[in-house]
């Protein structure tokens, strides 16, 4: 399969099966020939992403649907495509691929290169999959494999952490599954494009909103939502701190997407917006500042993703082309850079005192925190800044008593988050506290190329910000729009609407 | 759901209430519980309300189980899609239970307990210690912060810099 070949639409199953494919069999193939064992997971990886990207090129400008194993849409599984399953499936392979665990922990690497496909896989079909059973099947994969990978330490410490993280799950699970039989009980069927159809009369009511509520707590666990959030810190404190970056940047954001793609398709009332209004605020204001309390590097970054992951839902629960372009400037912005800061605090993990003078022995990580930093907070000419700009000009629009109150909190918890990280600024350049402080080890080489990467790449975005936002309205234009779903995965809905 | 007797009535209301009890007896002994292995336990009973409630929603009057074969075309069936469905979660719940217990195994190997309370005292101390920092509120970091030394003013790195250079000549 090597070479140029022809990409069809069909081809966009692959990046599901083929590193399911390559974790099963990893293990037969370490019996025989170990070094190519090893390199079967990068190998798929890249591959995955090859065909992604080509996927984008070929088909970027319109969505398609593809009906698994060839069962028409209803009844059986559809995968949807458009641009925004595009993004965030190509994101799968690329970050898995970047923060490719090595050298962390002495796990048997096969075993953990099998758990790492896995992750990979259900999480691309978590990005792609238009079927809320099977939405359900691939996010238990995802925190079935991501258990496995918080473990990797095998501390006492990952251990409690991990069984505290997979109850909370499992709870969460239970609840979203509960949803899901309410759903199934209200609209007698789980495709998302027929559940879109059927919603204006079956779910766009108060009866609606318990189902909604139901799959957004059991979803919001991996989203880091607010109530739900609380295995975060320790299990960011307690695993590889590659594997606390892939779960904070990227399967944290695959949840998000799933939660959003419900919201667009089928609970568009307006019980369902402000319910994700209040937890995403509460979830920033609250995140911020546990965040400014934190005294170790970790733990610090936990709670600060669960601060922006909650200015994420703030930004979805706009609604509209205007919401969706928030939450995925937000998403985008946050994907890179807390990946690009685990990727330096892979080596800086620990308490914050021991970073105090680190800018002398690294001055391109210190400068490369200081950018990601003012982003964060929203310092002008940076990404972070039109980002939260969109978010507040969309708050002050809506100028419900509810979304001022959220705007409130917003700007009370970005003053908070500015306070804590410009104290962490202001440590890396101070004077070391006398010899006693050992010199911190500088990050490996590849996490250090992840961070300036991710550095360059924020730069670029704020010298040409205006084609991006472009492309992100394309982007954020497909994906609320609930007529084209439809359309797409029944070509010939006029006669299939009066179905039920 | 049209021609509903009495009976199957009753029957639906009994199976429902139970489903919801069952939800709800799993959730607050998840919540309330200070043991791991009750807190698995309690999930358990959880699992089985939701996939009780999973299947009722498939449930028809007076209509028979959905295999081909064991009985006239023109019976009811009930909905065989959440049967399907109830498999699968059944059988993802039965995984998620055994990772579970099994990593409860390892927590009470190393620490001989399975108390929430201790074992997140445990769990702090582990993380501060493998931090490199105090546990919070203990004599060497109370509450609160100690302030950063001043950055050094140019002139005087600079100072230290040349005296240093001429230190090492002479």
């Amino acid at each position: 399969m090597t070479g140029l070949f022809s990409i069809s639409q069909g081809h966009s199953v692959l990046p599901v099966v083929l590193p399911l494919l390559a974790a099963f069999l990893m293990q037969p193939l370490g019996r025989v020939a170990r070094p190519l064992a090893l390199l079967l997971g990068p190998a798929t990886l890249a591959l995955s992403a090859y065909l992604l990207i080509r996927l984008w090129l070929a088909y970027g400008d319109a969505p398609y649907a593809l009906a698994i194993g060839g069962f028409a849409p209803p009844l059986g599984i559809t995968f949807y495509v458009d641009r925004l399953a595009l993004l965030f499936a190509t994101a799968v392979p690329v970050l898995t691929l970047l923060f490719w665990s090595r050298g962390e922990d002495d796990a048997d690497p096969l075993r953990r290169d099998a758990v790492m496909l896995l992750l990979a896989a259900a999480a691309t079909g978590l990005a792609l999959s238009g079927d809320l059973f099977n939405i359900y099947v691939f996010y238990e994969l995802v925190a079935v494999a991501s258990f496995g990978l918080v473990t990797l330490r095998a501390t006492g410490a990952a251990y409690i952490a991990t069984v505290r993280y997979l109850l909370l799950s499992a709870l969460g699970s239970v609840l979203a599954l509960v949803g899901i039989a309410i759903v199934y009980l209200q609209t007698g069927t789980l495709s998302l494009a027929q559940l879109a159809m059927l919603a204006p009369d079956a779910l766009q009511n108060p009866l609606g909103l318990a189902p909604f509520a139901l799959l957004l707590i059991g979803f919001g666990v991996k989203a880091e939502l607010f109530p739900v959030n609380t295995w975060v810190p320790e299990v960011y404190a307690t695993a590889p701190t590659r594997i606390s970056a892939l779960l904070a940047g990227l399967v944290s954001k695959l949840a998000v997407i799933v939660v959003v793609r419900l919201l667009v398709l089928a609970f568009d009332g307006t019980g369902a917006t402000q319910l994700m209004l209040a937890l995403g605020a509460l979830g920033f204001v609250t995140g911020e500042l546990a965040a400014w309390r934190a005294r170790d590097l970790n733990r610090m970054l936990a709670y600060s993703s669960i601060g922006q992951l909650g200015l994420v839902f703030v930004g979805f629960s706009l609604g509209g082309t205007a919401g969706m372009l928030a939450g995925l400037a937000l998403v985008l912005h946050h994907l890179i850079i807390k990946s690009a800061l685990f990727a330096l605090a892979t080596r800086w993990r620990g308490a914050l005192a021991r970073l105090t003078g680190a800018a002398r022995s690294a001055p391109v990580s210190a400068g490369l925190v200081v950018l990601f930093a003012l982003s964060l907070i929203g310092v002008p000419p940076l990404p972070g800044f039109w980002a939260k700009l969109l978010l507040v000009l969309g708050l002050v629009e809506l100028s419900t008593p509810l979304a001022l109150g959220a705007l409130a909190l917003v700007l009370l918890g970005s003053a908070v988050e500015a306070n804590y990280l410009f104290r962490l600024v202001v440590r890396l350049y101070a004077r070391p506290d006398d010899a006693s402080t050992p010199a911190l080890p500088k990050p490996k080489l590849l996490d250090f190329g992840v961070a300036s990467a991710a550095g360059v790449l924020l730069l670029a975005a704020t010298v040409s910000v205006v084609p991006v936002s472009g492309w992100l309205r394309g982007v954020a234009d497909q994906a609320a729009d609930r007529a084209a779903y439809i359309d797409t995965v029944f070509p010939t809905t006029l006669v299939q609407s009066g179905a039920r | 759901m049209s021609a509903m007797g009495p009976d199957s009535l009753s029957f639906v209301v009994v199976m429902y209430v139970g489903a919801f009890g069952l939800l709800v007896i799993g959730a607050i002994g998840m919540v309330m519980s200070n043991h791991l292995f009750r807190m698995v336990l309690a999930l358990v009973i959880a699992e089985a309300g939701a996939n009780l409630l999973l299947v009722l929603s498939g449930w028809r009057d007076g209509a028979l189980a959905p295999i081909l074969g064991t009985h006239a075309a023109d019976v009811p069936m009930v909905d065989p899609v959440p049967q399907v469905l109830v498999l699968t979660a059944i059988v993802i719940g039965v995984g998620v239970q055994a990772l579970a217990v099994s990593v409860l195994l390892k927590i009470h190997r190393i620490y001989g307990t399975l108390d929430v309370r201790a074992l997140r005292r445990h769990l702090e101390l582990d993380i501060c210690r493998d931090a490199g920092m105090a546990p919070e509120g203990s004599r060497e970091a109370p509450a609160g912060e100690r302030p950063l030394p001043p950055p050094i003013p140019v002139a005087d790195a600079l100072r230290t810099a040349a005296t240093d250079q001429t230190g090492a000549t002479s």
